[in-house]
């Protein structure tokens, strides 16, 4: 299958010498879910920044669909991949949720009625009913990103990118991340993630693409990625709490690498645990 | 990110900040005392020693190609069209004909400029911001004031940061910012209303951050860093006093007897910026032109 964004021996120098990204490939394909993981300076948002076009490779070729980055306005590559930046303040401006949402497609000059149809989704994807004359300055934290987000993702672009999106979130936001990032999936698009939440890559069960010092060093699943010590350790990774636990213990599958507690569990329950009740303390 | 400030080890960057200070006030009394086109241009070339000597020849050449234009602009524009001008110098196609008074009116403005602008550049890339707070303290400027005057020129990089990101934001929404120019003023709305705000949060943030550090206390304080008046900078302004009082001289006994401004001199400063106009155009055309075969952005 063709993958629908092809990054081919990507460079990236920026103005004043510094390499943000030294020769990267990375194809991702319809329905994937990748995350993208780094230390700060790693490169990372280099990266996903041209995904839309927002910087263009110095050397080497960035393919969205059959769009070539190099030849396409940011405009028209946004249309196709969304990205949601970290701090919502640099995004939304508007008076209202609704001017929000619709903001995207009038830019795009799309119809009248087009327009409300794709306003209308992404306020049954978000459940924004309630919220849609609310002044986006008004809402706390998390409602403003999700409203940043919802009104990225009301022009339906088929990917959707993702610059930590659980950074300074509560534990409630950063469940609702979670569910987002499955419903995006489900609604068929492609999810690029930027995080250094460990937990919230465990429990999306995703690709994993490590970055480390402006190279690619790791690209597979999460659950490879995450018991190999060596990449961990070089990236100065460490795995969620649970992994960890349970490749410390001979107890469990040897071969299998654990992401959740819930897939412990399951374990336990099907070899028939005797001394552990699962489930009894709650 | 510290405005434009240059570190750079040299003999202007270790000067007093208020020998600097004292030096720019000299240059635009020079300016206005050195009435005339050829001395100007004296002036001018004078200074670029200094410019040399504090190592920042090429941030300084950037910089002044903005004030370049406006010398290309008001030479050409009064040249012509100043109702001053009587005498003819020479003229250029279309019958437009360049006058001799109006030629000098407009040298020695756009000159003066040029002098006052460079001395200004030279004093701010030389000067760490905080050392420019401090001497002002020591001039018993309130401390809230000057601290006023730093912070500006410390949150100018900074807005011009966030506006690169709220540029990329907003083109991240669809925005099309290489359209018409109506598209391009609409688009001032979805730049500017997130710059304001964030702007604003920030500064808000600010004043809790220099609460916290106890900016409001009363009482005298101490500076970080100490600035000394010492023998180069006594030197540095005698040289200055001897210089201003030539210049005064100049003016009050040998100006009648000096006929430096010429009308080939005149022409020559007019045709010479026009020559650096034009390659800054050629050099802004072939950028863009780099940029559409790079890529149309
Ligand atoms: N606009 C820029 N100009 C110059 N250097 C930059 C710019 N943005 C990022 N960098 C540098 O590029 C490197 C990678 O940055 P970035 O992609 O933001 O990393 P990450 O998102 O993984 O934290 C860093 O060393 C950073 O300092
Ligand atoms: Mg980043």
């Amino acid at each position: 299958m063709e993958p629908y964004i092809s990054v081919k021996n990507v460079s990236h120098v920026y103005p004043g010498g510094v390499t943000a990204i030294k020769d990267i490939n990375l194809d991702i394909h319809e329905g994937e879910i990748v995350a993208i993981l780094g230390s700060n300076g790693s490169g990372k948002t280099t990266l996903v920044k041209h995904f839309n076009g927002l910087l263009k490779p110095t050397t080497g070729e960035v393919k969205i669909g059959d769009l070539n980055t190099r030849k396409e306005r940011i405009s028209k590559l946004s249309s196709h991949v969304g990205y949601v930046f970290q701090n919502p303040n640099h995004q939304t401006f508007l008076p209202s949720v609704r001017q929000e949402l619709a903001y995207g497609c009038k830019n795009l000059k799309m119809s009248e009625e087009e327009t409300d149809t794709r306003v209308q989704r992404a306020i049954e994807l978000f459940q924004l009913h309630d919220r849609l004359d609310d002044n986006p300055f008004d809402l706390n934290s998390s409602q403003r990103k999700e409203v940043a987000m919802a009104s990225i993702m009301a022009v339906s672009p088929k990917v959707i990118v993702l610059d930590e999106p659980t950074t300074g979130q509560d534990h409630k936001g950063c469940k609702r991340v979670l569910e987002l990032v499955k419903m995006f999936k489900e609604e068929g698009h492609i999810v690029v993630l930027i995080t250094h939440d460990m937990h919230l890559i465990g429990e999306l069960n995703c690709r994993t693409v490590v970055m480390n010092q402006s190279e690619k060093i790791a690209d597979d699943h999460a659950s490879v990625v995450f018991s190999d010590k060596n990449i961990m350790a070089e990236a100065g990774l460490q795995p969620p709490q649970i992994t960890h636990f349970a490749n410390e213990i001979s107890h469990f599958d040897p071969n299998r690498t654990y992401l959740t507690v819930e897939s412990i569990l399951e374990w336990m329950e099907a070899n028939q645990e005797e001394d552990v009740k699962v489930g009894t303390r709650s | 990110m510290n405005s434009l400030y240059m570190p750079k080890d040299s003999l202007i960057h270790s000067l007093d900040p208020r020998t600097k200070m004292i030096f720019v006030i000299f240059v635009v009394i020079s300016s206005f005392i050195l009435n005339d086109p050829a001395l100007q241009l004296l002036l001018l070339v004078a200074l670029f020693p200094l410019v040399l000597l504090a190592k920042v020849v090429k941030p300084y050449l950037v910089s002044i190609q903005f004030l370049l234009l406006f010398a290309v602009l008001i030479m050409t524009v009064h040249g012509i069209y100043n109702p001053i001008g009587v005498t003819p110098v020479f003229e250029i196609f279309g019958g437009l004909t360049f006058k001799y008074e109006s030629m000098v009116y407009a040298s020695v403005m756009s000159f003066r400029i040029l002098v006052i602008g460079t001395a200004a550049v030279l004093f701010v890339m030389t000067t760490h911001p905080s050392d420019m707070a401090s001497a002002l303290v020591k001039w018993k400027v309130p401390h809230s004031f000057a601290f006023i005057l730093l912070s500006t020129f410390q949150i100018i990089p900074i807005i011009a940061r966030e506006a690169k990101i709220v540029m990329e934001a907003q083109q991240a929404r669809c925005l099309d910012v290489k359209g018409s120019i109506i598209q391009r003023v609409k688009n001032l709305v979805p730049m500017f209303a997130p710059l304001f705000i964030i702007t604003f949060m920030k500064v808000h943030q600010l004043s809790y951050v220099l609460e916290c550090r106890a900016f409001s206390r009363k009482g005298t304080k101490t500076s970080l860093r100490e600035t000394r008046i010492g023998s180069l900078d006594y030197s540095f302004l005698i040289g200055m006093l001897a210089i201003l009082a030539f210049e005064i001289y100049v003016k009050l006994f040998a100006m009648g007897s000096l006929h430096l401004t010429t009308d080939a001199l005149l022409t020559y400063s007019l045709i010479g910026t026009w020559i650096v106009f034009g390659f800054m155009i050629v050099k802004f055309l072939y950028k863009q032109l780099q940029g559409k075969i790079g890529g149309a952005n």
